[in-house]
């Protein structure tokens, strides 16, 4: 923390006080637009954030376009099969280069004024760049394009940052790794993207959207009604085996953690009660012969959300998802969601993962949507500055320094545990991390 | 001539009433125009151009495969305990441009185009949709087998549902 006013006021948002009982959010922090402008700068414009998964660039020229904060940047694999990722802003007027989200260019050609560039980000050819640029000491590497600072590639999930600056990408994942190898170990032939995803736009702020993808909380309220449709659909008989979309968790009383990983990243898990009808259960066997016995248990047998600060979850519980999402402003967030599903898996699995997600995982399916209009009414009543604060203290009293018997197993050593879900003590860890990041001395500049 | 005006006048009131009976949210009348096996299917995009088109291996925004499906629907919607359909958006759905593509006797596959306007929380908003029905006669009386709605709308503003769309 530098001290300065700005920082001060950031620092005075977050009530830290654990020892007296007392963990408090100030509601601003959803809708102050100095805030949100912060944010883009310490946050998602220097440190590492999601970019995409290696599977949806699989071809030389292959590029995969978005942003990193507001900036438009894209990932393009190589021709020696690695990866790149440039800001994607022509060098001559800033152009977008990709036309489109997804696509394929070796040769990168602006369509504005016809430059173009390898996909190394080389600037091959200036139209009629005799006729305004002088025959002699005339460089057109001056025009290659920007590489981001720094990407990284941690087992197909690509992150970059725009500063060359600041922790590793194996730093800053820290004790998530276990959490995501869990995904990439259970496909044993690799993890792909499958085609189509939606995108939605929730009236609301983005660090509402983090804390709804680890809150366990609410799924006994929210999702109650996703329960009783999925327990009335399965009174009909044809919803048999795989084809039943568990929701178990959200009536049943199962054993569940919430940890708080440290560096904003936060997890929960809850037992599945029917782990059977899941897709995943074909690979038993294929699992636990290369797998430790504890990875395979919590492969089958729990249903887990991981969110990796600050801009992407990874959900493993009916169906298999990354959803990534990207501040607009203060009060508006966009979602992406793309379903990810071990290669070679069998035509019925691929099925039911498919018909799993869109029951669920969908702002048009029959839970997210619920979740979407539960965080904009929660936008909404945070403007409601005369009750000011947010408060995380629930299951304080039985929170565990460190890890518990279940992390230990695995391998990973958590900051807090929470031996049940409804407990709310693993948002510290998000809110510390943010207020570290929001009155960094360099940052605040 | 004649039968070809009495086929186009009689899939113009289906669709018209399908329409009439989502926004007047007559649900049970709207389920009883499907057939028990009915699939109704809503693409995701897959790209800016193209949507998906193999349900087995491909993501949907809804893809249902029997009628029971919108039964699920109807259900959570009459719970009124679905945080998104409490308060119900009101709609209006302009559908139009309905042409008969193809006439096999108990199977017809007609297009259609909708415009739905919809109020809520949000104010109001309007959508638009492709409509690909396939029709089947069931004892004299034409229902809905098959309902595929290519959504236009592809960064979607708040949740949507069947009545939506």
């Amino acid at each position: 923390m530098d001290g300065s006013p700005i920082s001060q006021r950031f620092a005075s948002l977050i009530d830290d006080r654990p020892e007296e009982g007392m963990f408090r959010v100030d509601r601003s922090i959803y809708t102050d637009k100095a805030v949100s402008q912060a944010e883009f700068e310490n946050i998602f414009e220097r440190g590492w954030v999601f970019l995409c998964h290696d599977s949806q660039v699989p071809n030389h020229g292959d590029y995969f376009a978005t942003e990193i904060g507001r900036q438009p940047v894209f990932v393009t694999r190589q021709k020696d099969r690695s990866l790149a990722c440039f800001i994607n802003a022509c060098s001559h007027r800033g152009a977008i280069l990709t036309p489109l989200k997804q696509g394929n260019a070796k040769v990168i050609t602006c369509r504005f004024h016809g430059w173009a560039y390898g996909c190394d980000g080389h600037c091959m050819r200036i139209k009629e760049e005799a006729s305004g640029f002088p025959d002699e000491g005339f460089d057109r590497g001056h025009f290659d394009l920007r590489a981001i600072a720094r990407l990284g590639d941690y087992r197909g999930f690509l992150f970059g940052s725009l500063s060359a600056d600041g922790p590793s990408l194996m730093e800053h994942l820290g004790q998530t790794t276990p959490w995501i190898d869990l995904l990439v170990d259970q496909a044993l032939d690799g993890l792909e993207v499958l085609p189509g995803s939606s995108t939605y736009v929730i009236d609301g702020n983005w660090k509402m959207q983090a804390e709804n993808a680890v809150d366990g909380y609410h799924v006994s309220t929210v999702h109650r009604v996703f329960a009783a449709t999925i327990s009335n659909r399965e009174s009909k008989d044809e919803y048999t085996g795989m084809k039943k979309t568990e929701a178990g968790r959200i009536t049943g009383q199962v054993s569940s953690r919430g940890y708080d990983l440290g560096n904003g990243h936060m997890a929960i898990w809850a037992q599945h009660t029917t782990p059977e009808v899941r897709p995943i259960y074909e690979a038993k066997e294929r699992l636990e012969k290369k797998l430790r016995p504890a990875q395979v248990d919590w492969i089958l047998n729990r249903g887990r959300n991981l969110y990796l600060f600050p801009n992407v979850m990874l959900m493993d519980n009916p169906s298999t998802q990354i959803r990534v999402m990207k501040p607009i402003s203060a009060e508006r967030t966009e979602v992406t969601v793309y379903c990810i599903a071990p290669r070679g898996e069998s035509e019925r699995a691929r099925f039911a993962r498919l018909r799993k997600f869109e029951d669920f995982y969908l702002t048009a399916g029959m839970a997210t949507s619920d979740d979407v209009s539960a965080l904009e009414d929660t936008h909404a009543g945070s403007f409601g500055r005369a009750s000011r604060w947010n408060e995380f203290t629930r299951g304080l009293e039985h929170m565990i320094v460190g890890a518990d018997d279940d992390a230990k197993a695995l391998g990973f050593e958590p900051a807090t545990t929470s031996p049940d879900w409804d407990h709310e003590t693993l948002f510290h860890g998000l809110y510390r991390r943010w207020r570290d990041l929001m009155c960094d001395e360099g940052a605040t500049r | 001539m004649t039968g070809e005006c009495d086929l186009h006048g009689e899939v113009t009131r289906l669709v018209y009433r399908e329409a009439m009976l989502l926004d007047r949210r007559r649900w049970n009348d709207w389920i009883n125009m499907f057939t028990e096996d009915a699939v109704y299917w809503v693409p995701a995009w897959k790209s800016e151009e193209e949507t998906t088109n193999d349900p087995d291996s491909q993501l949907n925004l809804i893809y249902l495969r029997n009628r029971g499906g919108l039964e699920d629907r109807v259900f959570r919607i009459e719970t009124r305990d679905s945080y998104a359909s409490v308060p119900l958006d009101r709609t209006v759905h302009v559908v139009s441009n309905v042409l008969v593509e193809s006439d096999a006797g108990d199977e017809i596959e007609v297009t259609a185009n909708c415009l739905v306007h919809t109020y809520g929380k949000k104010g109001g908003m309007t959508r638009g949709g492709l409509y690909d029905f396939m029709l089947r006669r069931v004892d004299g009386t034409l229902k809905i087998a098959r309902k595929k709605i290519t959504f236009i709308d592809d960064r979607l503003e708040g949740p949507v549902d069947v009545y939506h769309m």
